[in-house]
Parts: structure tokens; sequence; C-alpha cells
């Protein structure tokens, strides 16, 4: 699995905001199939380290490489054209348009998609998060669950090679959680691969097999999930010492 | 109810071409005036209903086919026809490039920009008297050699059927769904893979250029032109227009264009009341109508002839 | 040579002050209601025409008439902000930006097009507050200029005054910077709503009784100032009033200078506005929060 380049590393990232490093000079490699989890306190800078590898952010400092390619000055556009989905904190949806609509907008940006090919796999994605029935409602009329659903959905739609999830189980009930979970499962079991934000790590516990850890910008931890939980700094970055 | 749309469509283009005959020339004029506005209007709506960019500098693009057109026919006495195609194409070069320059902006950021452009234009339009007749306008010669308006009504008419069925094929094409995409989030739009710089870059070239059009045919039709045609008055009117007749509409947008002209000359007698009236009416609407008034009334109308579920469908679609 | 640039440069500052006043209006709205009012040119005109009435049909003199236009201001724009800007606190209206942006633009057309039928087309211009010129050395300015331009200081010291030592000017503060933070500890939104629109009118009225004796009222009067409200608070920032005092001033004395040394006398003033718009342009393209202005807060 060495032999590959991973399908996107960041090297030496950085991003500050005024005097602050938000993203302190952080590296981080994800292989193809891994199912990843991103986690810290709150102001570690896991959503700045998104919207980094996604190109919502310019950088600071450091490289973003996907497949060994860096990609300097691209935007997000761009990484959704490499294959790079994401959802965000708050729902991002186009309110006013419709279910279907929502799904068609990423499916048409690819280049040579053809109309009536997209529309069936929209609605086979539709299908798959159970929002098939909704297809003609505006996306404002959803409930916030099904919002977040669109959301991935959506992001589905690029035909991801690289989902970042940010924040998916935010103040979702536990049956819409336990969904969540079962469909991150059967994608990824189809050979996508995750980096999950979250602060709930109850569900994190039960996807991922390989844990990050960030404290003020920085990488303080990184392995396989028994090992991280162990570790003292871990430990002692969320009891805010 | 696509059957409808269309067959009213068709009726509707059938009673404009056979309009002239039963009018006289006064009337022709005002429906010349009212298709005329209703290019500026229809792209006016593109640009901001459908792809969400609230330019006030509309009617700077118009001075631009305008003035463009006039200068090359009577400066280096370019065959009009001629000179109206340059009109469109620099509005569209500069609607682009002031669209690239607007991309870091939004909302009263790209309004007042636009607005200052337009302002801009319109203050060099009128200082260099010599080159374009200042305040007290440029004339401009005629593109037909006709005792009555005829050949222009059919032009306009022409320009207006092309330029808003363009539009429409545009609305309903992908690239009308990444224009709204654009304008409800633009940031989830990127994330989707919408190249947001491209398309409102595009969206700019189109709306301005058609905004030229406009301008282009307005030049020879009314025989001179003044700076006026950028001022904000004018602005606020083909905005009038879009809003009464529903922002997010094109067809709408030509109705609103089309009944304002005309109650703006049915009221000629009231003198200055009807432009309070129509300021009145757009604040109205705008308060207590945000969709419009002629879009929504029309849809009313539709979804009554059918069937009642049929119908319940519709209007939780719309 | 040096007395022409000097009368240039006193007749800037002049009118940057008077431009201060009016800006400061609109970025105090801009801070509260979180909305640009396309309409302010409007309001600074419609204070012009209230204190010319009340000198001429109430019979106050000038002085105390520039009060009472401020006061008849505030009170418009107190209707105008309940009568039309209330749709922006609801939950329930989508794009509120485009709304504020539409519907000042309209009330701008509206006012402008009503002006000319109540008070006429032709200029107006109220008695002088104090009539002749000061002579000082080479420096000739009149006592209009003076009056306006003192009246303009005292009114932005006032204001200053009031935002930072009195109660309701913290709440203002307070409400600019998170609504939800000033509703918590019971300030009243909708209230400061209402009082920010208005004082954000009476600073405009005020300039505009101000002026008056000076440059004369007319329907349209409202136009240049409205555009070069909008170059002074982007120079400024958008949200902070010190900013858009410093950039009023420096605008006010820019463009006369520039006017004195364009070349060509008879284009001077006319591409005076235009250099200010472009000015701005240029600002927007680069600064787009301004030379001294804050973080763009983003708008709902």
């Amino acid at each position: 699995m060495e032999s590959t380049p991973p399908l996107i590393e960041a090297a030496g990232l950085a991003k500050h905001f005024g005097g602050i490093f938000a993203v302190d000079h952080l590296d981080l490699a994800v292989h193809e199939g891994e199912l990843v989890g991103l986690i810290g306190p709150n102001g570690s800078g896991k959503t700045t380290t998104i919207n980094l590898l996604t190109g919502h952010l310019k950088i600071d400092g450091g490289h973003v490489r996907v497949r060994g390619q860096t990609v300097a000055g691209l935007p997000a556009s761009g990484f959704a054209g490499l294959g790079v989905g994401r959802t965000f904190q708050i729902t991002q949806l186009f309110s006013r348009m419709s279910v279907i609509e929502n799904m068609l907008v990423p499916g048409l940006a690819r280049p040579g998609a053809h109309k009536a090919h997209v529309i069936r796999e929209a609605r086979r994605h539709l299908e798959f998060l159970g929002l098939a029935a909704l297809e003609k409602l505006a996306a404002k009329n959803l409930s916030g669950g099904q919002q977040k659903l669109l959301e991935l959905g959506r992001a589905l739609m690029l035909e991801p090679k690289i989902l970042f999830l940010d924040e998916p189980f935010a103040g979702v009930n536990p049956y819409l959680r336990d969904e969540i979970i079962r469909f991150v499962q059967t994608l990824h079991s189809e050979g996508r691969t995750f980096v999950i934000v979250d602060h709930d790590l109850d569900a994190i516990q039960r996807l991922v097999h390989r844990l990050v850890v960030m404290s003020r910008g920085r990488k303080i931890a990184d392995g396989p999930l028994a090992a991280v939980r162990e570790n003292q700094d871990v430990i002692k970055a969320y009891s805010g010492t | 109810m696509r059957r409808l749309d269309l067959a009213s469509a068709a009726l509707l283009a059938i009673l404009a071409v056979i309009f002239p005959f039963f009018v006289n020339a006064y009337w022709l004029h005002v429906m010349i005036i009212g298709m005329m506005f209703a290019i500026m209007a229809a792209s006016w709506s593109l640009l901001a209903g459908y792809a969400g960019q609230f330019s006030f500098g509309h009617m700077g693009f118009v001075a631009v086919g305008g003035y463009t057109a006039g200068l090359l026919a009577t400066g280096l006495n370019l065959p009009l026809p001629l000179g109206m195609l340059a009109g469109v194409l620099l509005s569209a070069l500069l609607g682009g490039v002031i669209g690239w320059t607007c991309l870091r902006m939004s909302g009263p950021y790209l309004a007042i920009f636009t607005m200052a452009f337009s302002e801009v234009l319109r203050i060099i339009i009128v200082t260099e008297v010599e080159v374009t007749g200042g305040a007290g306008g440029m004339n401009v010669p005629q593109l037909f050699h006709a005792r009555t308006d005829l050949p222009y009504y059919y032009l306009i008419l022409a320009l207006l059927m092309v330029s808003v069925g363009g539009m429409m094929a545009v609305v309903a094409s992908r690239w009308g769904l990444f224009f709204r995409a654009i304008r409800e989030n633009e940031q989830a739009a990127a994330a989707a893979g919408v190249k947001v710089t491209r398309f409102r870059i595009i969206a700019f070239a189109i709306a301005s250029s058609l905004a030229g059009l406009a301008g282009a045919f307005y030049a020879p039709y009314i025989g001179i032109l003044t700076p006026d045609v950028a001022s904000q008055d004018q602005m606020g009117l083909v905005v009038a227009m879009a809003i009464v007749g529903g922002m997010e509409s094109l067809p709408g947008a030509v109705a609103g264009a089309i009944v304002v002209e005309f109650l703006v000359e049915a009221l000629r007698s009231y003198g200055q009341w009807r432009l309070v009236l129509f300021g009145a009416l757009l604040l109205f609407t705008m308060r207590f109508a945000r969709n419009g008034l002629i879009a929504p009334g029309w849809l009313r109308l539709r979804n009554l002839a059918a069937p009642r579920g049929a119908r319940l469908a519709k209007e939780a679609a719309d | 040579m040096l007395q022409y640039f000097l009368i240039q440069a006193a007749n800037g500052l002049v009118i940057g002050i008077l431009f201060a006043l009016i800006a400061t209006g609109l970025t105090i709205i801009f801070s509260i209601l979180k909305i640009v009012n396309f309409a302010h040119g409007e309001i600074y005109m419609v204070g012009g025409y209230f204190g010319y009435y009340v000198i001429t049909l109430l019979g106050v003199p000038p002085f105390p008439a520039v009060l009472v236009a401020m006061a008849l201001t505030f009170l418009f724009s107190i209707a105008v902000e309940r009568g039309l800007l209330t749709p922006l606190y609801s939950p329930r209206i989508e794009r509120k930006a485009d709304y504020g942006i539409l519907v000042t633009f309209g009330l701008s057309v509206f006012l402008r097009n009503i002006a000319i039928i109540i008070f006429g087309p032709f200029p107006l211009r109220p008695p002088s507050f104090i009539t002749g010129d000061l002579v000082l050395g080479g420096l000739i300015i009149s006592y209009d200029r003076l009056v306006a331009a003192g009246g303009g200081l005292l009114l932005l010291g006032a204001l200053i005054w009031f935002l930072n030592r009195t109660v309701w000017g913290q709440a203002l503060n307070a409400v600019s910077q998170s609504r939800e933070s000033a509703s918590i500890v019971g300030i009243n939104s909708e209230r400061m709503y209402m009082l920010a629109f208005g004082l954000g009118g009476a600073l405009a009225g005020g300039a505009g009784a101000l002026i008056a004796p000076i440059y004369s009222l007319s329907p349209s009067m409202g136009l240049v100032p409205d555009t070069q409200a909008f170059v002074i608070v982007i120079l400024g920032g958008l949200g902070s009033v010190s900013g858009t005092i410093i950039a009023a001033l420096l605008l006010g004395l820019s463009e006369n200078l520039f006017i004195a040394f364009l070349p060509d006398p008879s284009r001077g003033p006319s591409y005076a506005n235009a250099f200010g718009l472009a000015i701005m342009m240029l600002v927007l393209l680069f600064r787009p929060t301004g030379i001294f202005g804050r973080q763009h807060v983003a708008m709902e």
C-alpha cells in the first residue's frame, strides 16, 4: 500500500489568521480505502484543515498533494473535479432548488456528463439515502436530518474518491446517527475513502480504523484507534491542561 | 402544462406579428419601446434574478451599445449594422471584464461597484462633449428609410424573440442550474464542482451583451442618444419592470416591461405623477409581493386550468 | 496661485466635513441593520427641504432650523424603517441583502420623483446663516461655509459622544457587533434598528439643511452625495465611524485639489466625481473591506 502515493496528502500545511496559526505545519497522509477520524478539542483546527484540503481556504504554507500531484492554488471547484468531496458543518444546500436539482448540480458540473445518465444516478443515490420520495420538494422544506443526508448525496454525485465529512453527527438524533454510520460503512465497503471530523467520539469509534488527533493546530496523535485512545497527550488535550 | 405554455407562446407570437395592423403609429412606437425595454429587463433579470448578481450598471452597457453604434456610424462612416454588432461585442467584452473584476464582491458591494461603473461612464459621456455630444445628445443615422416604423417593429420583435428565447434556453440548460446554484450558495456550488468564476463572468457577458443590443437598437431608432440612458432613474425603471414582472421569470420581465411601458404612456397626461406611481409600485411590489405581480398571477391562472390534484402538486413545486 | 489652492483646500475641507456627516449616517445604518441604504442621498435631500420649509413656513430662524430639520428627518426615517424595512428582521424572508438593496433603491427613485412634485423642479435656496465672507489673509471663505463646517463638526462631536458615552449609543455599539448577544443582555433589537436608521437619516438630513444655503436645494441633489457617501464608507470601511470621518475629509480635500490641479477647467468639476468613484472601484477591487474596515461582516 505504501508504493502508491496517498490519495490526499498535507505536507507542512499552515494557515494563519492574524497572528494565530489555525493549522500549524500539519503533515497528514490519507491512503485509498482508509476510514480516518479527525478529532480534537474545539479550536484545534479540524475544520480549517478540511477547508484547506478541499480548496475552500488559501494555504499560507506547505503543500497539498492529490495522488502525488501538488495542487497549488486550486479552487474548491477544482478539488471537486479531482474527486474530493465534502460536507459542511452547517448544511449548505441550494435551499430554493428541489432535492433532485441539488443532486443534478454536481452531476452536470462534471465534464462530459450526460443528462439522462446523471438523473438516473441521482435517483439511485436518493434511493440509497431514503430520500427518493422527496425528489421534487424544495431543499429548504426538508427536515434537518434529511438535509444532512441530501448534502451527503450531493457529495456522492461527484463520484468522489475521498469524502471529508465535517461534523456529520452534530445535532443529529440517535436513529439518524445510526443511519449515517450505516451509510458510511456501506459506501466505504464500496471502495470510498473517508475522513470524518466530529465531536461525537462514540460514533467515531464505531466507524473508524485510524484516528488523528489535533490540538491547537497541530497533530498530536495519528494511528490505530486503540493506540490513540490510550495516548496520554490526547487525554491531556481533551482535559484542557 | 407545457402544452398550455407553448400554445400561449404561439398565440402571443401571432398576436405580436399582426399587432401593427391594428394600432396607430403612436402605439406602435410605444410597443417598440416596450419591447426594447423588455430585452433590458429580461437580461437584467437573468443576471440578478437567476445568477444572483445585483448589478446596477446594466444601463451603462446599454449606453456602450448605443454610443458605439452611433460613434462608428457617424465618426467612421461604418454601416450601421456593423456598428451595432460592434456595440454588442464591446458590451459583451466589457461585461465579462466587469464580471471578472467583481468576482470577490457580492451583494451591496457588487451593486455599488456596478453603480459606480455606470456613473463613471455617464460622466465621461457628458464631459467629452466634442466626441459624444455631451448632455445635448448625439445624432445617430436611421437604420431603415421607410415612412413608418414597421421595419423597426419587426426587427425589435425578432431581436426580442431571439434574445429571450436564447436566455430561456440557457436557463433551462445546465448553465441555468449552475447560475441558480451560485445564487443560492456560492460556497456549496464550488464544493459541487461548479466553476463559479467562469459562470459569473458568463452571466455578466450574456446580460451585458443583450443590454448593448438594446442600446444599439435604441440609437438609430430614436435617432438621438443622450447620456440619460445610463442614469440611475432609467436603471430604476428597468428594475421596476423586472420586479413587477417577476424576478425569476424571463417572460415575466418581458411582460413587466411592456405593461409598465404602456402604463407610462397611458398615464402621460399625469406627467410627473407617473414616475411617482412607478416608484410606489416598485416599493409596494418589493414589500408585499416579492415574486412580482405578473408572473405569479400567470402561474395561478395556469394552475387553475389543471385538475385539482395536479394543481396542488404544482403549487407545492412552484 | 497659492491663494487658489488654499481656497480649494478650504472648500474641500468644508465639503469633507459635510460628507462625513452623511457617510457616518450611512455607516451607522450599515453597522446596525446590515444593509446599504441606497436612499441615503434622498434622505439628505429631504432633510434639506425640511430645513427650507421650517424657515420659510414656520419662521424658525436658520440656526435652530437645522435642528428642527434633523428632528423631522429622524421621524421621517423611522417611518421609512417601520414601513419598508421590517421584513428584514423576520426570519421568513429569504435573501435579506437583496431585499435591502432593492427596496432602498426603489425608495430612492420614489423619493426623487415625488420630490419633484411636492417641491417643484426648480432649485430653492433658504436664507443664509450669516451673509458675507470671511477674509483671512489670502483666504476668502463664505460665512455660510464656515457655519456649515462648524455645525458639521459639532454634530460629529455630538455623535461620537453619543455613541461612546450614552446608554443608547453603547447599546447601538453592542447590536452592531452581535445582535444575539445584545438581545441576551436585554437590548431590544427592533428599537435599536429604528434608532439607527433614524439617527443615520437625521445626520444626513442635518447635512442637507447645513448645505442648503450654499448650494441650494433640488430634488436630484441626493444623487451625487449618494455615490460619494458610498465612496467614503468603502474607503473608510463599512462600519467604522472614525474611518469614515477620516476618509470623508480626505475625499473632500482630494477631489477639490484634483479640480485645482487639472489643467482643463471645463472638465475639472465633472471629472472630480468620476475620480472619487474610480478610487472607490479600485479600493473595492483590492480591499473590499475598505482601508480601515473590519473584516467584512457577512450579510444574511
